[in-house]
């Protein structure tokens, strides 16, 4: 992505954005509901024009891909099917489409354990299988670099937990693995990098091993606490629950600081990645937790 | 080229789409030239001269509404149905989508024209033994009748991909289409035949020989009507390769 602009009218849906998601891991693209994540994947999918600047893949726009779903696969939030059309059929119209050798349907087919489903009408199929049918038509290439639009929107956690294992097979069989999402715990355990972007604009660009330094910390007197940090001069954020994160500080230290101010510490532990991202979400986007 | 062609027509294949469609197509127009016939023998007009063929055979083009609409969701139905982006995403250079939409429309409106017009003449033949009349198998009149259906059926087909290109909501599509046809063309023709007569509707009346003065002979009538498919296809190349999907 470089330096990614496109306007609606108006209306500016992503501005100036610029960054770059590697090989062997799995970038994650958040940001709250709005934010331009769909936008800027339509533009690097050549399915809109970007009104300024460049996407890339592999160092090639979209459009001038040779064979496009054997170098990317990609599922959008609106990828859709035909409700008369059996799961296997919708495949077989892609592969042929794209040259594809039509054997590659039932491997796919196996992949996201539809096969059994396969000469059914997608019309009677539930949302979590037709997020695997659309993952399924996204792999038909075996593509290189795979793109997916709130993969997890949907899931049951049974699905959540698949989707998480697939990410991580993928990544780690050297492919490129985008993937955008609103919920940002639903991402953190699975992602190496994080993009976030806010209003069309990129925020944060970071590899998830350093958000690491995260205490979530629970006080009897939370406002007691908040102005000792605020003292102590640490990075924090009250949340809606009532604990606080605590960003770059050790848990001992956390708990030097609780101890210096007089109150009782409930439960202090290091985040989970997924409390880590949101605190570093919260702080590069300026929202209190609490807010 | 071949490959797309090719997914296109599974894509057809595998719907339902002409599992109903075709069969109402070739109902219609039997339907249509039975009802012709029986009109025309109450009338007093003998069966097999020039004027009870030309009352009779052109109705045989009839089906063809329901083949435009066919074309229309071929195209639009990519849109109602969101496979629009994924057939894009497979074949980024879109003009080809369209241009292999535009041969499958052909093709299905071709051989639908065929079906009907065998089936159309067939129940014709047989309503006219009834009558105690040979039907006129070596008249060219019959002949070129055939010619005209199945030119009027193809162009028809490849009418509604087009317009399906353009328009992507694709019940406003065929509603538009089928209201321009039905009533829009009609009052036209009526009112000011002088216009009339060179719209695509009045064209394909032309092509079927309908027995009306006011319209444009078959050829002339073809090339008006396979203009407008041109002209409308261009339109949609362009719409469907510059405009967001």
């Amino acid at each position: 992505m470089q330096a990614l602009t496109k306007r609606y009218g108006a209306h500016t849906a992503v501005e100036d954005l610029s960054f770059t998601a590697p090989a062997g891991a799995v970038t994650g693209v958040i940001g709250p509901n709005g934010a331009g994540k769909t936008t800027t994947f339509r533009c690097l999918l050549g399915l809109v024009d970007p009104t300024g600047g460049r996407a890339l893949i592999g160092g090639q726009p979209y459009r001038a891909l040779e064979a496009p779903r054997t170098c990317v696969g990609a599922v959008l939030e609106t990828t859709g099917f035909h409700p008369a059309r059996t799961g296997r059929s919708h495949l077989r119209v892609l592969a042929r489409a794209a040259g594809i050798d039509p054997a590659r349907v039932d491997d796919v087919l196996d992949v996201v354990a539809l096969r059994a489903d396969g000469g059914r009408r997608v019309g009677g199929y539930s949302l979590g299988m037709r997020q695997r049918l659309g993952i399924a038509a996204a792999m038909l290439g075996d593509p290189a670099v795979i793109v997916l639009d709130e993969p997890v929107n949907g899931l049951d956690p049974e699905g959540v937990v698949w989707m998480r294992r697939l990410l991580r097979t993928w990544a780690g069989q050297g492919r490129t693995v985008v993937v955008s999402s609103h919920l940002l715990a639903e991402l953190a355990q699975v992602v190496d990098r994080v993009v976030v972007i806010r209003g069309g604009r990129l925020v944060a660009e970071t590899d998830i091993g350093s958000l690491n330094h995260v205490v979530v910390v629970r006080v009897d007197r939370p406002d007691v606490m908040v102005a000792a940090l605020r003292a102590s001069g640490a990075g924090h954020e009250l949340r809606a629950d009532g604990a606080i994160a605590v960003r770059g500080r050790e848990p001992s230290e956390v708990g030097r600081v609780a101890a210096q101010a007089g109150v009782a510490v409930i439960e202090l532990a290091r985040a989970t990645p997924g409390e880590a991202l949101e605190a570093m979400f919260f702080a590069v986007t300026g929202d209190r937790g609490d807010g | 080229m071949g490959d797309l062609v090719a997914a296109e027509w599974l894509k057809l294949r595998t719907t339902r789409l002409l599992h109903g469609t075709a069969p109402a197509a070739l109902l219609i127009s039997l339907a249509a030239v039975i009802g012709s016939t029986l009109a025309a023998d109450r009338a007093g007009i003998a069966l097999e001269s020039t004027r009870g063929l030309r009352r009779i055979l052109p109705t045989t083009g009839t089906g063809a509404l329901v083949v435009l609409i066919v074309g229309i969701l071929v195209s639009a139905g990519e849109y109602r149905h969101g496979t629009a982006a994924d057939t894009f995403l497979t074949t980024p250079r879109r003009h080809r989508v369209v241009l292999a939409k535009v041969a499958v429309g052909a093709a299905v409106g071709l051989a639908v024209g065929a079906i009907t017009s065998a089936a159309c003449i067939t129940g014709a033949a047989a309503l006219f033994r009834l009558r105690g009349v040979t039907f006129p198998f070596d008249d060219a009149e019959v002949w070129q009748s055939v010619a005209g259906t199945l030119a009027y059926t193809t162009l028809f087909a490849v009418l509604g991909v087009a317009i399906g290109t353009m328009v992507r909501n694709q019940v406003f599509a065929v509603a538009a289409a089928l209201a321009w046809v039905g009533i829009v063309e009609h009052l036209l023709v009526n009112l000011a035949p002088g216009i009339g007569r060179w719209l695509p509707a009045a064209a394909g009346q032309a092509i079927l020989r309908t027995p009306l003065d006011r319209l444009l002979g078959p050829a002339a009538g073809a090339a008006v009507l396979a203009a407008f498919a041109l002209v409308i296809t261009a339109a949609g190349l362009r719409f469907t390769v510059t405009r967001d999907a």
